[in-house]
């Protein structure tokens, strides 16, 4: 059987959240980590890139100087741009509304970019063409005066190029931010499974030893490993568990001794009590000839010898089955014929109605069915009101012998005690023909036949038309095992 | 339950971040960056200052000889050329103000030049350019006064407006 709780597979158990917790940290983590280390590998791929193209194109520009006419023509404007152009970059040159470009299709220059240069410092800025990033470099050319003072000639030079090559190793980098990033996922799932089996485990099993504690097996330990918290609880839970087993063996001894005593009690009482069953058996002989008071005495005398013989022997037979040692003595029985053997030796015949279908065979231990029949037809008889019936019925491998009344039936307070010992359902009727154990010996006997695993049976209740019902179910193969067994 | 509604914003929150790095990836546009000051060097001729779109404006003409001051006065007076002309150049220093001396004033504080017209009615532009051009051509510098004799009196001290 899966001990509840333990079954695997829950949403929100233990294992599910730490692999969260792990995950969520260690992608969070490697988020920041990469996303910081990425944006700065950026940020300096990029800045390397531009003000590498803006010493190129002011190194180039140098070339320019010194300039010789202003304004310039077209062609030397053209000339200009085809000049500072290369692979790399295309040029554009301004020389007020006049404009000189090689090759590029459309003008990508930005208002806020010529703003800038018309102000005099050298500017540039990344803009996308196409879904493609480009670099823009803008600069005036000044004319140092003689005076030491530079003057704007109206030329502006602005160089193209593209980031397509910084784009690509920023991909790249990206692409390994990512696979850090997937990789880390990957670890910390791991080390959450890891550390999961580790906290997990003695979880388990301390569940386990509990279940098998509560199951009754007292003698479960667990082994207590490491020093941390767990250990603690394991620790705490043998303790707990040897001191339960303690206990509920130190209750056990105290029981099987007190049993012990009163068997040993009976046995020693049957002696003298056989030899004042003889003597008041003699007594009783005696009593009618016996005056007055004394012939009174002697009848009482004698029948509570008899009544206390009878208590005695049942001790006996209830410290047989307390201490395990009661047997079946097994016999091919028809329960018909013993029943009816039952009613018959106790001159009950005519007070019971008996439906008794014939042929019901069974092996089993003919005294002891005798003994319950007759205990549970002798209550009836008188406790209950008539009309008392016995009815037997048969299955393939068990047989039921109801035993009905038509009297006001059981209190509901009295029936989960009816098969208590001494116990007394009715407290005014104190001293009784009855021992107090007749209720309880047929209970043992009925549980001492067994089939399959199964015992026998004996159950009170009340017939929804009224009057207690003891319904006795036995096996009608009993086995012969060992009988009495662990309690 | 209250673990479940403290998980739900974190979850966002990681989800956001991962939207949020996926869309900055690449490279992205910028504004404008700006560095060092423009580029500046020599020139080699004359240089004179036009007027274009009402500012005045350096144009260098190409020169074997450095001319004389005097001598630049007259160019400058001739006004702009055809092709300076069809870039929309102009001049508003009138031509008769040629021929002129150009000599250091009495106590040596600043530039005196001697105009053959009138100065009294030569518009602001014009005595910028004038003085501007004189400073372009390496008499004094922009920060000297700059005093103009004319037929009709003294235009006093004018120094070139930086720009």
């Amino acid at each position: 059987m899966n001990p509840p709780g333990w079954a695997g597979g829950r949403t929100s158990g233990l294992r599910v959240r730490l692999l969260l917790a792990f995950a969520l940290l260690g992608v969070t983590t490697t988020a920041v980590v990469a996303s910081g280390s990425y944006f700065q590998a950026r940020r300096v791929i990029l800045q390397q890139a531009q003000d590498a193209a803006v010493v190129s194109l002011t190194d180039q520009l140098a070339k320019a100087y010194p300039l010789r006419q202003l304004p310039p023509t077209q062609d030397e404007l053209d000339t200009m741009a085809q000049l500072l152009s290369d692979r790399d970059e295309e040029v554009i040159v301004y020389y007020h509304d006049m404009r000189a470009q090689n090759g590029l299709a459309l003008d990508p220059l930005t208002s806020e970019l010529r703003q800038s240069v018309r102000d005099g410092r050298v500017a540039w800025q990344r803009v996308s063409i196409d879904g493609q990033p480009v670099l823009l470099i803008g600069t005036q050319l000044m004319l140092d005066q003689p005076d030491g003072t530079p003057r704007p000639s109206g030329l502006e030079v602005y160089a193209v190029r593209s980031l397509i090559p910084e784009q690509q190793s920023i991909e790249r980098l990206a692409t390994l931010a990512w696979g850090t990033g997937g990789l880390s996922l990957v670890l910390a799932v791991l080390l959450a499974l890891v550390a999961a089996g580790g906290v997990l485990r003695p979880v388990r099993e301390l569940g386990r030893a509990a279940h098998r504690l509560g199951e009754g097996d007292l003698t479960t330990r667990l082994v207590v490993r490491g020093t941390d918290e767990l250990a603690d609880v394991a620790r705490t839970f043998n303790n707990t568990a040897e001191r339960l087993e303690r206990q509920v063996g130190e209750l056990r001894r105290m029981e099987s001794d007190a049993r012990r005593f009163v068997a040993d009690v009976s046995h020693e009482l049957r002696t003298p009590l056989a030899a004042m069953t003889a003597v008041t058996d003699v007594l009783d002989e005696e009593a009618d000839r016996l005056p007055g008071d004394a012939g009174r005495a002697a009848r009482l005398v004698s029948q509570e010898t008899h009544n206390l013989t009878r208590l005695v022997e049942d001790l006996i037979e209830v410290s047989r089955f307390d201490s395990g040692t009661a047997r079946l003595a097994l016999d091919d029985v028809d329960v018909a014929a013993a029943v009816t053997a039952t009613l018959r030796v106790r001159g009950w015949t005519d007070r019971v109605r008996a439906d008794l279908p014939p042929g019901v065979m069974a092996r089993l231990d003919p005294r002891r069915l005798d003994v319950i029949v007759a205990n549970l037809v002798g209550n009836a008889l008188r406790h209950g009101a008539p009309a008392v019936t016995v009815r037997l019925a048969a299955e393939p491998h068990w047989f039921t012998v109801e035993v009905r009344d038509h009297g006001p039936g059981l209190d509901p307070e009295v029936l989960p005690h009816v098969f208590d010992r001494f116990y007394k359902a009715d407290t005014a009727r104190t001293r009784s023909e009855g021992s107090g154990l007749g209720l309880a010996i047929a209970w043992e006997n009925a549980r001492l036949h067994r089939y399959a695993g199964q015992r026998g049976s004996l159950v009170a209740g009340n017939a929804p038309t009224g009057g207690a019902v003891f319904t006795l179910r036995l096996p009608r193969a009993a086995e012969a095992m060992r009988a009495g067994g662990v309690r | 339950m209250t673990r479940r509604t403290a998980t739900r914003p974190l979850l966002a929150g990681v989800l956001v971040l991962i939207a949020v790095l996926a869309a900055g990836c690449g490279v992205r546009p910028s504004g404008v960056i700006t560095g060092s000051p423009a580029l500046r060097g020599p020139s080699i001729g004359v240089g004179l200052y036009l007027v274009r779109d009402g500012e005045i404006t350096l144009v260098v003409r190409p020169a074997k000889t450095r001319p004389s001051p005097d001598e630049v006065i007259g160019l400058l007076a001739a006004g702009p050329d055809e092709y300076e002309r069809s870039l929309g150049f102009t001049s508003e220093v009138p031509a008769d103000l040629a021929p002129a001396s150009v000599g250091p004033v009495a106590d040596r504080s600043g530039l005196g030049v001697t105009l053959s017209g009138p100065v009294g009615t030569l518009s602001a532009t014009a005595v910028d350019q004038i003085v501007c051009t004189l400073g372009s051509a390496g008499i004094g510098d922009s920060s000297t006064p700059v005093t103009l004799h004319g037929s009709d009196g003294d235009r006093q001290s004018q120094v070139c407006p930086r720009f």
